[in-house]
């Protein structure tokens, strides 16, 4: 296996053995997953994305898609890419949304070593002394706010709020593909009229059009992914947080509808991946957020430049 | 679950890309008014012009015209074309499926007589796949080939054949056994000359006003032996192999293209936030669109047969090019009906808008294509 196959293998592994439906409902209640998250840590996961690994910067991003089949109750989105940025390996790195002063929807804020707020603009602040209100998203993960008495460091970067949309576009990408799985089992299994679901035409077609959206939004997931350090980068991401969000809607809706009643349960686990879809497609910037930053670049370009920008080689 | 691996084309193939738009320059003229669904412009003097340049049959043997080139040269030449609203449809079937077909499963002689034609962008097929009682259900079809001792008698009736008004040759799908329990059996496809043969040709006028696809009624209509292509009975393997063929390529997400760049136009370099919107939307669907398909031609290339994938690529692709009409309109506060500067997107998106309902029909339905995704799903 080579490296890639190597280090995604460890990845599903652990994720598997630990991401139980137990583990979620417990991390729902405020419970941090300490076991869960000291072997990430002895696994290196968390020094991953540092440029001292010499890993390339993509992997941690396929690490995440990992993270997202899984639901993977932890902040390593935000683990690997503090710790890229500030250059450190803290034991708990928090980002969330804002300035010198403080941040909002901050993951597991109230346990961080570390806060850092970032904004569209690009300012990336390490904060210093900071008091914490707990919060959560609509997937039940922690998403505190945090206020700063101090800013420890201030930097500016072109990619830091789009690295934080692409952590999104890549779980969500994981997600999806777990939540066709699941659907793709369930209607399998469950018979009505004598005979399973899937049988019947339309729940066939409900199945093909996930199927369909979950390969589109992939394909998207991992030209962006493929994308970083490129100059294209911003409006890659642009596009995938675009298409992937458009999919979550989609196959978010058929695959509740498939699983009826049960699926709305919360003994299921459908909802710990249709939650957080439905939540990971607002943060870092809404489908409309990024179609607006893309198409306003492509109308610059002008009419007869707009296939030269589609036909790209990558 | 469906695997669409990233690909990154070869220099060739974008080198190749530049010869395409130089030679698309130097043609300005033949390409208004543009417009990118692949059947609308049908100019036998720009498909010998692309044949003079290799640019047909590209991926065929040279002993038959081709020139060897991979499937990703192929797809970059077809979707500089499309997105430049050539006008491709005299060779465009016999470029994408008929030649495939008989290089796969026609005799030496069939080879040689049809495929440097095609190549040279004079020889241009059509399908008759259906019939008036046969549409999606394909094996249904009761259009027969009887032997006889000078040849196949064929008697029936074919509907919807593209171009077989302009076109020189027809590969139909007949019966050429009664039909039986195993539906399948007893189907051959077989090459009818449109213009010597005496089937009898009738265009049919669509709802946009064009005169594209027609009737032909087969009367007694006699064919040489040598006009069976591959086994007789063998009709239903080799008429859904050339479903990959005809599913996935580019021609399947960018019918409505011109639409997006003349809206683009219209409303200039500084779009309001609601028409940029809609912009970047659509441009993240054929960015997904596109490398999708790149990777169908990857599977191509590497002699695979990608069936589900290509019916993926279609479904999703058509669906897309429905939506980009109706997302536009939406997308303007301006009255495009009566402002001159909307004048060419009034034209294109009113052509496009007509022709929208054949996008989700023609070479397979939505639904139908559906089913084979449900069954690469394992569900059926
Ligand atoms: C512009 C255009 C060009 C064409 N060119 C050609 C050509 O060159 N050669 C040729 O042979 N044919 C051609 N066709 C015909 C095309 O292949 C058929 O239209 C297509 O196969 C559908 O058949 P139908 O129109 O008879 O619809 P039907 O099969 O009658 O379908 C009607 C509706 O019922 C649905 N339906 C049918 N069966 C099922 C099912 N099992 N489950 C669920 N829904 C179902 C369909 O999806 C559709 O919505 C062309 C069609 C168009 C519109």
């Amino acid at each position: 296996m080579d490296t890639r196959g190597l280090l995604l293998d460890t990845a599903t592994r652990i994720f598997s053995d630990h991401c139980d439906k137990a583990l979620l409902d417990a991390a729902e209640t405020g419970e941090f997953p300490e076991r869960l998250f000291g072997l990430i840590r002895e696994n290196g996961f968390h020094g991953l994305a540092m440029t001292a690994s010499e890993v390339p910067l993509i992997e941690s991003f396929l690490v995440l898609k990992v993270a997202g089949r899984f639901a993977l109750p932890l902040p390593l989105a935000e683990i690997l890419l503090g710790n890229r940025w500030l250059d450190r390996d803290d034991r708990l790195i928090a980002i969330g949304i804002g300035d010198a002063t403080g941040a909002r929807n901050v993951p597991w804020g109230r346990l961080a070593d570390s806060v850092v707020a970032v904004r569209e603009s690009g300012e990336v602040a390490l904060l210093g002394d900071f008091t914490v209100t707990e919060g959560t998203n609509l997937a039940g993960e922690p998403r505190d706010r945090v206020v700063a008495d101090s800013v420890e460091s201030l930097e500016l970067s072109d990619d830091a709020f789009s690295e934080m949309a692409l952590s999104r576009v890549m779980l969500m990408a994981g997600a999806l593909e777990r939540v066709l799985e699941l659907s793709l089992q369930y209607v399998g299994e469950r018979e009505q009229f004598g005979r399973p679901i899937s049988r019947f035409q339309a729940i066939q077609h409900h199945m093909a059009v996930m199927a369909a959206e979950v390969a589109a939004a992939v394909r998207a997931a991992d030209a962006a992914a493929q994308a970083i350090e490129g100059d294209r980068f911003f409006l890659e991401v642009a596009a995938a947080k675009s298409r992937v969000g458009e999919s979550v809607s989609v196959v978010a809706e058929l695959a509740h509808q498939v699983h009826g009643a049960m699926g709305f349960t919360h003994e299921h686990q459908l909802h710990h991946f249709t939650r957080r879809l439905w939540a990971w497609r607002d943060e870092f910037g809404t489908e409309l957020y990024w179609q607006t930053a893309l198409g306003s670049h492509v109308a610059g370009l002008g009419a007869d430049a707009l296939w030269e920008f589609i036909a790209t080689r990558g | 679950m469906q695997q669409f691996d990233s690909i990154q084309l070869p220099e060739s193939a974008e080198q190749l890309r530049g010869e395409v738009r130089e030679f698309l320059t130097s043609q300005a003229a033949r390409l208004s008014p543009p417009n990118s669904d692949f059947t609308t412009g049908h100019d036998p003097e720009f498909s010998r012009l692309l044949g003079g340049r290799g640019w047909i049959g590209m991926t065929w043997p040279r002993a038959y015209g081709g020139a060897e080139r991979s499937f990703f040269e192929r797809y970059v030449v077809t979707e500089e074309l499309l997105a430049a609203g050539a006008p491709v449809s005299a060779h465009w079937i016999a470029d994408r499926q008929s030649g495939p077909l008989l290089l796969r499963f026609g005799s030496e002689a069939q080879r040689s007589r049809y495929l440097p034609g095609i190549t040279r962008g004079e020889c241009f097929f059509s399908i008759g796949m259906s019939e008036p009682n046969t549409g999606s259900d394909l094996a249904s079809v009761r259009t027969t080939a009887t032997k006889e001792v000078e040849g196949w008698r064929i008697n029936g009736t074919k509907l919807w054949s593209t171009d077989a008004h302009r076109n020189h040759f027809l590969i139909a799908l007949v019966r050429t056994e009664p039909a039986s329990d195993n539906r399948h059996a007893g189907l051959s496809q077989i090459i009818v000359d449109l213009r010597e043969d005496g089937a009898k040709v009738r265009p049919i006028r669509n709802m946009a006003g064009g005169q594209d696809f027609n009737e032909i009624l087969f009367d007694e209509v006699l064919v040489p032996e040598d006009r069976i292509i591959g086994e007789p009975g063998n009709g239903w393997q080799q008429v859904t192999s050339e479903l990959a063929y005809e599913r996935s390529g580019p021609e399947r997400f960018l019918s409505a293209f011109r639409v997006l760049v003349e809206f683009v136009r219209a409303v200039g370099p500084d779009a309001e936030p609601r028409a940029a919107a809609v912009v970047g939307r659509a441009v993240a669907h054929l960015l997904a669109l596109r490398r999708m398909s790149i990777s169908v031609a990857g599977m191509l290339e590497q002699g695979k047969s990608p069936d589900v994938e290509a019916a993926l690529v279609k479904a999703l692709g058509n669906d897309f090019e429905k939506l980009l009409p109706e997302m536009v309109r939406l997308a303007t506060l301006e009255d495009f009906t009566n402002n001159d500067r909307w004048s060419d997107f009034r034209e294109v998106y009113s052509d496009t808008l007509l022709l929208s309902p054949s996008f989700t029909l023609r070479g397979g339905t939505r639904e139908i294509l559906r089913g084979v995704i449900a069954r690469g799903l394992g569900l059926r």
